[in-house]
């Protein structure tokens, strides 16, 4: 019940950062304001991907998955807006670097492949660059299992890369558990902005 | 107030330590009223608060004592004269008198009220001149329930500040049981965790973020040398030495995922103990023949026993979603529950079942046992803040030990100390 709450706060956002328009899920979520991705998440609204992989996916999911499916790529020529440059503009789907989990879980959230696929073919597409992914865990439960936890987190979202054609050593990974937090509070939105995986590009 | 436990929220003791380094604050939360009454003389001392305010303190959080105030025997007959016990039956099993040897040492006697036995001890003087009284309390502790004391050890932990910001800065601690003469031995901008004593007391194993992956170090606590353990690919963590100091156990995922693995502390010879396709952490030595350790691969994060050369696996607990982060000391494990969304410490025996509740925060963690398994030191949420708590194994003494300056957390017991 947790699980499907903070998936709910955060899908909203998600959406319309990826001016996906309405969607059921969407309307069944009235308080967008509850969400735990805040401030610090930058406040972009809109963003755009090739517009191969948000469209197709979008008329091919009625119920809001994002899971991978051959319509969401299947167009690996579509990658305009996979650039470099992305990574800094706002109004790039590039310049989101953070993916949350639920509590206690490593596997990702189906909202999230898009962002991930989205990096993961900017890797693709240029073999040179390099990443980190840095996960994260929230305060709740021992400190060590939590680092363990976190670099799952991570390695997930590896794996998903090495799906969409990044290589093995472009990307490090990286579990600091609950140590470096985000936001300090002790309550259920401040675990969820702790829970994440954070995507670092040298020198981007 | 009979047989209650007596609260005393808010009981502040500034300490007044010399150094700079970052001072802890004492508060009692609770001690016992139904302990053995003991009534502590004053020992003239240079020091503040006495070698008998350190004796007193020492003995109540034991949650095995009561001490009787000073004022219920008025103008007590000093160290060497004579004391007409039979007097002070009614008021104290036992009483304690003493005085400094003029150097820095003591001289303790303990006599029993009862039948006016009389026990004499002679302290030798320590650099730390807090250390002589640590080692009566021990001395008393031992003599009147004929188990060993664990006064005069010692305390690691990690500190953070502005743990949320570029600026966080985190530090691995050393202090007297009691949180007395802190001192740090490491400062990082990047995570400090899992500080594990060596067995004689004189190093600390530790995991380090400050090459920008975890690695698992070595540090003397006296010279301050450091040798690297591991950083290997992946995790480094969770470090925990064999009993006779010949291994560290550890998790590494080298291997594609957290596994419990063993090194030769001499000879960096590494041996796989664990193998699943889940989370294997937080290894615990339960003598040289067997580890304790947090795994996932039933679903939920439990504790399980391996034999220390791998095999062997038996699930250890089946209460509750959340068992994890194992201590033992003197066959006595303590470690994390959680319960409907709180974590708290709970204790048992190594061989036993069921489990005795010692904490009820809502985020207690990082359990640590005195080497004679009488007292846990952890981790607890006070004000929003990372508390060190330190609470007798019957639950009926409870302090906290807070920093003005941040985050306190990951306490690690010493073992005895032999010098």
């Amino acid at each position: 019940m947790k699980n499907s709450k903070t998936r709910l706060i955060l899908l909203p956002l998600l959406f319309s950062a990826l001016a996906l328009g309405a969607c059921s899920q969407n309307d069944k979520k009235g308080d967008q304001n509850e969400g735990a991705v805040t401030s610090d998440q930058g406040g972009t609204q809109s963003g755009t991907i090739g517009s191969g992989g948000a469209s197709d996916t979008n008329s091919s999911s009625t119920r809001g998955d994002y899971l991978p499916n051959q319509n969401a790529n299947n167009d690996p020529n579509n990658t305009n807006d996979l650039t470099l440059a992305g990574l800094n503009d706002p109004n790039n789907l590039l310049s989101k670097r953070t993916i949350f989990f639920d509590y206690n879980k490593a596997g990702i959230r189906p909202e999230y492949m898009i962002l991930i696929n989205a990096h993961a073919k900017l890797a693709a597409k240029y073999p040179q660059l390099k990443m980190r992914l840095e996960g994260h865990a929230d305060e709740r439960g021992s400190r060590e299992y939590n680092v363990a936890l976190s670099e799952q987190r991570s390695q997930s979202v590896k794996r998903i890369m090495g799906i969409q054609g990044a290589r093995s050593a472009q990307i490090k990974t990286i579990g600091y558990g609950e140590e470096v937090p985000i936001v300090a509070g002790h309550n259920k939105d401040s675990w969820q902005q702790n829970r994440r995986v954070e995507i670092k590009y040298d020198n981007y | 107030m009979k047989n209650s436990l007596l609260v005393l929220f808010s009981t502040v003791f500034m300490f007044l330590v010399t150094s700079v380094q970052a001072e802890l604050e004492l508060h009692i939360s609770k001690t016992t009223d139904d302990g053995i009454p003991i009534y502590i003389a004053n020992i003239s001392a240079g020091i503040p608060g006495g070698h008998n305010g350190i004796i007193e303190a020492d003995l109540k959080r034991s949650g095995r004592f009561t001490i009787i105030n000073r004022s219920k025997i008025p103008n007590i007959a000093s160290y060497g004269e004579t004391l007409n016990t039979g007097a002070y039956q009614d008021i104290a099993d036992y009483i304690v008198r003493g005085k400094d040897n003029g150097n820095g040492g003591l001289f303790i006697e303990l006599v029993s009220t009862s039948d006016n036995a009389k026990t004499n001890y002679t302290i030798t003087a320590n650099e730390n001149p807090r250390r002589p009284a640590h080692k009566a309390a021990d001395l008393i502790y031992e003599k009147i329930t004929r188990r060993k004391g664990a006064f005069d050890t010692r305390l690691a932990y990690v500190t953070v500040t502005n743990s949320t910001t570029k600026n966080r800065t985190f530090r691995l601690y050393i202090s007297d049981s009691d949180g007395h003469n802190p001192h740090s031995i490491l400062t990082s901008r990047r995570p400090i965790m899992s500080p594990a004593w060596s067995p004689d007391g004189s190093e600390l194993a530790y995991v380090s973020f400050e090459r920008n992956t975890s690695a698992i170090y070595v540090q003397n606590i006296f010279t301050g040398a450091k040798r690297l353990i591991s950083a290997r690919e992946g995790i480094n963590g969770a470090p925990a030495w064999s009993p006779d100091g010949s291994y560290l156990a550890m998790s590494l995922s080298i291997d594609g995922n957290p596994e419990i693995y063993t090194i030769n502390a001499k000879s960096g010879a590494l041996k796989r103990i664990t193998k699943s396709s889940a989370i294997d952490t937080e290894p615990a030595w339960n003598g040289i023949g067997s580890i304790i350790f947090t795994s996932n691969r039933g679903g939920k994060p439990q504790l399980y026993r391996t034999s220390a050369n791998g095999g062997g696996v038996q699930r250890l607990t089946f209460d509750g979603k959340y068992n994890s982060a194992a201590d033992i000391a003197n066959k006595k494990i303590a470690f994390v529950t959680g319960n409907r969304g709180a974590f708290h410490i709970a204790i048992r025996s190594v061989s036993g079942s069921g489990k005795d509740m010692l904490s009820n925060g809502r985020l207690d963690e990082s359990p640590t046992l005195a080497p004679n398994g009488a007292m846990v030191a952890y981790t607890t949420l006070r004000n929003g803040q990372n508390t060190l708590a330190v609470v007798s194994d019957n639950g009926k003494a409870r302090q906290f030990l807070t920093s003005p300056a941040g985050d306190v957390r990951e306490p690690a017991w010493s073992p005895y100390l032999h010098k």
